[in-house]
């Protein structure tokens, strides 16, 4: 009888293997391998054709050393996650509250805000040239009906980080279908029992539906500045980290090395630090979601 | 009274917000619309406005008449669909294991399949690209679709949330009636699981239509290049040229109308996937 148990439970677990073995194959031979090679690549001087000599920290310590671009560019990629992320989820915790007041044709707003999302980066690159040209681009035409002379946008130094902030704001769709869903699943009886309570619409919004949507909105913050941080196709489509590498970023840097000049020891140095900070801020700030995150569960227990 | 008044005041104030919102997001699109429609005279005085002047219809014949437009976009649906196919099967057969099947060590693996859902494809790029041009697929679409009859993380990840519903009923069912482990996956967890199935592929869909940077890495040849590609080759002109900024943009058009038409036929999907928490159409 054991026998033949363990018989069916070692067929099971084969079943089990087999199933995942598409994924188990993948992980070891397109992820956890070249996790091993771009470690040692990192330790390395290789450029594709000769033979790799290993140099030891060197990458890194000429990475914040002696290289002028990448503090530049470290500093370029924490600049624009750092604002676009939080400000279009701040724009559209308060879009979300708007149309979460029951007003009519919900649906086609909450449509309408989303589709730009939907503009894949390369052609959106190529309407935001022209949004952000000096003379005849909208933006600038815009702000010439109030007298102002805007900047050239991507052609000046000091402007070319906040217009692709401005233009990152038109993914403010893709941070309100979650937090949207989330106010909308938040129990009517709580804004009720504070309304009797005498809170106005503000307070109740700032005391019931913020705390509520809170772990939405860690989720949404977590995950835009993982994306943030891989900021890749509208500086290379767009500036191509210029004007004097002002818009370069960790990885469009990253990309120059490697298959531009074929550094790919010094290339994957960059991915290593990339991927250091990636981790690091996500355990951080999974650390300190306790402080700001509002869990139901937590209170329920 | 006032009350009333304030509430009216009110909503006429969040609908004429709602609406100015909506004129100013949906600008990009009209401006993309204008600059395909102008002629190539504009196009190369670059005088581009943002309600379309001319009515250039023409230029949506470039989609025929330029071959290149429709070898890109023949390229990116071939490997946007084997993307597809490789993730929903191998996803889902995946997922099955994890959900359903119990072996020594099973717990361990899934804390690692969700671990690498943390890791940025940058740090993998490097080696990957090493590993496929040693293998000779460097100009080839094989380093862009083979990856994805893998699975990928998130999608096992999804559907094993949706397979672990699934009634045990059901199981002991279909063991009583003779159907093995992949019996079970192919007669019971492909057919109920179909609306997930769909999500996934929307998932796919949206994730490798609109890729940059892999194609970029792997594809050299102008014949060989997805649209994403295709619309940057064409701003790159010889000799100081003026692009061919209406082309581009038709370009562009081409490139994101297949986004909106799965967004608008798939977003009871993807809905009910987000939302619904895990319930949804299994019965």
């Amino acid at each position: 009888m054991g026998r033949r148990l363990s018989g069916s439970r070692r067929k099971e677990a084969l079943a089990f293997y087999l199933c995942i073995a598409p994924w188990l194959f993948g992980f070891l031979v397109f992820t956890l391998g070249p996790m091993a090679f771009s470690l040692y690549f990192s330790f390395t001087d290789w450029n594709m054709f000769q033979k790799p000599n290993f140099v030891g920290f060197k990458n890194y310590v000429r990475l914040f050393t002696r290289d002028r671009i990448f503090p530049k560019a470290l500093w370029n990629t924490f600049f624009y996650a750092g604002i676009s992320v939080p400000l279009s989820l701040f724009l559209a915790t308060l879009l979300s509250g708007l149309l979460n007041r029951k007003l009519r044709g919900l649906r086609i707003f909450r449509t309408i805000f989303y589709l730009p999302a939907l503009i894949p980066a390369a052609a959106m690159s190529m309407v935001f040239i022209w949004m952000l040209a000096p003379d005849t681009g909208l933006i600038n035409r815009f702000l010439g009906v109030f007298g102002v002379d805007g900047p050239a946008w991507l052609l000046d130094r000091n402007a070319v980080k906040p217009a692709l902030i401005i233009m990152s704001l038109w993914g403010v769709g893709n941070n309100i279908l979650l937090l949207l869903a989330g106010m909308q699943g938040i129990p009517q009886q709580l804004y009720e029992a504070a309304r009797l309570d005498g809170a106005g619409r503000r307070q109740a919004f700032l005391h019931i539906t913020i705390p509520m949507i809170s772990p939405i909105l860690f989720f949404n913050l977590v995950m835009g500045m993982i994306g943030g941080l891989q900021t890749f196709t509208q500086v290379y489509i767009m500036t191509d980290g210029g004007p004097n590498n002002a818009s370069m970023m960790m990885v469009p840097y990253l990309f120059h090395h490697a298959f531009d000049s074929y550094r790919m020891g010094y290339a994957s140095s960059i991915a290593w630090v990339l991927f250091l900070i990636i981790l690091g801020m996500t355990l951080l700030v999974f650390r300190s979601s306790s402080l700001w995150v509002f869990y139901e569960s937590e209170v329920r227990r | 009274m006032t009350g009333r008044a304030g509430k009216l005041l009110d909503k006429s104030v969040s609908y004429g917000l709602l609406l100015v919102l909506s004129a100013v997001l949906v600008l990009p699109f009209i401006f993309m619309i204008s600059i395909a429609l102008a002629s190539d005279a504009t196009s190369t005085k670059m005088t581009f406005s943002l309600l379309p002047k001319e009515w250039n219809f023409s230029n949506f014949l470039r989609v025929y008449r330029d071959p290149r437009l429709g070898i890109w976009l023949k390229n990116s649906l071939l490997i946007t669909g084997f993307a597809i196919l490789g993730q929903v099967f191998s996803s889902s057969l995946v997922a099955y294991g994890f959900a359903r099947l119990r072996a020594p060590g099973k717990n361990v693996w899934f804390m690692i399949l969700l671990s690498t859902m943390m890791i940025p494809t940058q740090i993998t790029l490097i080696p990957q690209f090493v590993l496929f041009s040693k293998l000779g697929w460097v100009n080839t679409f094989l380093p862009l679709i083979v990856p994805n009859f893998f699975g990928h993380p998130f999608n096992v990840f999804l559907m094993r949330q949706f397979i672990t519903q699934v009634p045990s009923s059901l199981y002991d069912a279909a063991r009583i009636d003779g159907l093995g482990y992949f019996g079970i996956y192919r007669r019971i967890i492909l057919p109920l699981m179909k609306p997930i199935l769909i999500a996934i592929g929307i998932f796919t869909f949206n994730s490798n239509w609109a890729m940059f940077l892999e194609p970029l890495i792997y594809l050299n040849d102008p014949e060989k290049m997805t649209l994403s590609l295709g619309v940057r080759i064409l701003t790159e002109t010889s000799g100081g040229a003026a692009p061919p900024w209406n082309t581009v943009m038709v370009t562009s058009m081409l490139l994101t109308v297949p986004m909106l038409v799965v967004f608008f036929i798939g977003q009871r999907y993807i809905f009910e996937i987000n939302f619904s928490s895990g319930s949804a159409s299994i019965k």
